[in-house]
């Protein structure tokens, strides 16, 4: 519990300061979302440090929504989807950051900022992994949520 | 056995929610002015109570009761008051209040980014959360007499 609680305390102050109202950066997300891509390729290292290569593009997705999710948020994906032309959809139910913010549509003006950093930390781990990608997230219902990721090929 | 209403007062006295189920009687002033009576005279009693106590005091005051009903309080060393009114048969209320702290408070509001410290909790999943557990306890009766 006590690490748990650390790392979301830390979160969300790093989440007050950098969107600063002051130095006029209230909505500007992109820096949260550097934190969580520089934090995601570095984690990414030692979090596959045992494994083997992956097969395929499915197989990291599939690593992502499982030991990758586990070990950051104790908990796994609730549902992965893909149109296998490089659009994933994660969906996680119970949302780490967002659980203990409401149940519904209260503070929902709030959601993009607790799920920017999260969307930086799928870029970075995907990007060390070798899929440069976009993600996004989309949250409807609190504490529920919703990644798109889109990898972009060239 | 039932649960009347609930306080929750930080260390410098503001009240940061105020909760209420099987009240009768209200007090005819504002929500706000009875906060300021309820904690003055709480402040009051403690101090009392320290100042009277023949032995060492250690947990201090716990609660009072009158012929109708009983005023439980439960304070935490980081100064957050709970103050719970119930009949005065209700028993394990301690407990009651304890279990509020650490999985209603702690985990809904302490724990929310959007709560900022000091001022009054306006969450609806604290609410709801606080709602639920009050209402399946042993000690949320029937509306009595």
């Amino acid at each position: 519990m006590a690490e748990e609680a650390i790392f979301e305390f830390l979160h969300s102050e790093i989440v007050n300061y950098t969107l600063n109202k002051e130095n006029g950066k209230e909505n500007d997300l992109s820096t949260l979302e550097y934190i969580g891509y520089t934090t995601g390729y570095r984690i990414i290292e030692r979090l596959t440090r045992e494994w083997p290569r992956f097969k395929d593009e499915l197989d990291t997705m599939k690593f992502i929504c499982t030991d990758f999710w586990s070990s950051i948020y104790r908990k796994q994906i609730d549902n992965l989807r893909t149109n296998h032309q490089g659009v994933y959809v994660l969906q996680d139910n119970a949302f780490r950051f967002l659980t203990r913010l409401s149940a519904g549509s209260q503070y929902l003006e709030h959601a993009p900022k607790f799920v920017a950093y999260t969307c930086g930390l799928v870029r970075g781990s995907l990007a060390n992994l070798g899929i440069t990608s976009t993600v996004t997230a989309e949250v409807q219902t609190m504490p529920s949520c919703k990644f798109h990721i889109q990898v972009n090929r060239t | 056995m039932t649960i009347c209403n609930l306080y929750i007062f930080d260390k410098y006295g503001t009240l940061l929610y105020y909760g209420e189920w099987n009240r009768l009687k209200h007090s005819g002033i504002t929500k706000d002015e009875e906060a300021k009576l309820m904690y003055g005279m709480l402040f009051s009693i403690k101090s009392f109570v320290s100042k009277i106590s023949p032995m060492d005091p250690k947990a201090g005051f716990l609660h009072y009761k009158t012929n109708k009903y009983a005023l439980n309080y439960l304070e935490l060393p980081s100064g957050v008051k709970f103050v719970l009114n119930t009949d005065n048969t209700s028993t394990g209320i301690r407990e009651f209040l304890q279990t509020i702290y650490s999985k209603l408070w702690v985990e809904y509001v302490v724990r929310n980014p959007l709560w900022t410290m000091g001022t009054p909790v306006t969450s609806d999943l604290f609410e709801a959360k606080l709602n639920e557990f009050v209402k399946q306890s042993p000690l949320y009766g029937s509306k009595i007499i």
